[in-house]
């Protein structure tokens, strides 16, 4: 029999009400120390990658984030044994302690915005040329074209990223207000202006909120995905030295929209 | 509006799309076995060489930019930039790779490109 992890908590005590996890079987906590590892016994095969099998991992981990600090783990991670994850704690005691004290009453919100980003360049060609542009080059060789159109792109593009910095500049000006941590990805694809997560208190998060609300009702001509609370996927800090809990990653059209992308010994590669 | 759990978006089907669009130059892995290492191979020393002219377009166009670079600096400038680009465009068609397969995820710090 094996054992599929959903998370650390800040608890070696039980975990209250019963609570079933994946293909139904009890969860419950695994002691160590002052905190534990939350679990549910595996008999078996490995669950398949469902949407159901991956709603029913989240539900565990966001009724843990109710009553509990938890460092939630990535869907598909199973122990041999006991013993294993006994050992594991005991590598990372320490890490996994500072990670739920820096934690401790903070959840995790995330926003990704698109901008049209295909207008916004066509305006901002139309004033290159209407601007008094600068020649760089004198007379019409194919060479000198081409440097001359090179130039151009890069002007383009120079002030398409500008432009890029500054909207989530003010953003983050509003959402940052409210955010112990956070971290933005700019411009992932052309259309995707801000892919980023917030690290927030939970007895601010109204204030949190409010600011998204602020920033929608201001910027009409933006798309926003707004999603949490989830518990601090993003924001868990393991040092190099850990080792990769045993993971097979796979990712679903949920996975692909919420976006969790750090978890506890989330393996990379 | 659509509420799906805790997500929340007016435009799923867009953000849907960008999200897939981020992902798919993000290859998780090297694709080699016996019938494409070659090609395998071509993809990751492109890519390293699509890095470095691009950096070198960007610092010429800075220095175009600053007007430190004299007409005819311009232009040895150009005919190099212009000449490696059409050498990259052959070998690109020689081993049948597109644009947006020249990169490489790097992980945490995102797409080498």
């Amino acid at each position: 029999m094996k054992i599929y992890v959903y998370g650390i908590i800040d608890s070696n005590d039980g975990i209250g009400e019963s609570t079933c996890g994946l293909e139904k079987a009890n969860v419950y906590n695994i002691p160590y120390r002052d905190i534990g590892v939350v679990a549910s016994d595996l008999i078996g095969p490995m669950p398949d990658v469902t949407e159901d099998n991956i709603l029913a991992h989240e539900d565990v981990v966001e009724s843990l984030m109710e009553n509990f600090t938890v460092l939630p783990v990535r869907f598909h991670t199973v122990f041999d044994a006991k013993e294993n994850i006994l050992s594991m704690m005991g590598d990372y005691y320490t890490d996994f302690k500072d990670n739920l004290n820096r934690l401790r009453n903070k959840v995790e919100f995330g926003i990704k915005v698109i901008w049209p980003a295909e207008k916004i360049k066509e305006h901002i060609t139309s004033c290159y040329w209407k601007s008094g542009r600068k020649e760089v080059v004198s007379d019409d060789s194919p060479i000198k074209r081409f440097i001359r159109e090179k130039f151009e792109k890069y002007k383009i593009d120079k002030e398409f990223t500008e432009k890029a910095n500054r909207l989530v500049t003010t953003i983050d000006i509003f959402l940052g207000k409210s955010a112990a941590e956070k971290k933005l990805e700019k411009l992932k694809t052309e259309n995707l202006l801000l892919d980023g997560v917030y690290l927030v208190e939970k007895d601010k998060q109204s204030n949190f909120k409010e600011a998204f609300e602020h920033i929608r009702s201001a910027r009409t001509d933006l798309r926003y995905l707004f999603s949490g609370p989830w518990p601090p996927y993003n924001f868990v800090i393991l040092p190099k030295k850990s080792r990769p809990l045993k993971i097979s990653e796979q990712a679903t059209m949920f996975d692909k929209i919420i976006q969790k992308q750090n978890p506890v010994g989330a393996d990379k590669t | 509006m659509i509420v799906n759990r805790m997500v929340e978006t007016d435009f799923p089907e867009e953000f849907i799309e960008e999200i897939e669009k981020s992902q798919d130059s993000l290859p998780r892995k090297i694709d080699a076995n016996p019938g494409n290492v070659e090609k395998g191979l071509a993809k990751l020393v492109l890519t390293l060489i699509e890095l470095i002219r691009k950096l070198l377009e960007k610092q010429a166009m800075r220095r175009v930019e600053a007007g430190s670079l004299s007409e005819e600096e311009i232009e040895r400038v150009g005919e190099t930039l212009m000449k490696l680009e059409n050498k990259m465009k052959e070998l690109k068609e020689i081993f049948g790779l597109k644009n947006e397969e020249l990169n490489i995820n790097l992980g945490p710090l995102g797409d080498l490109i």
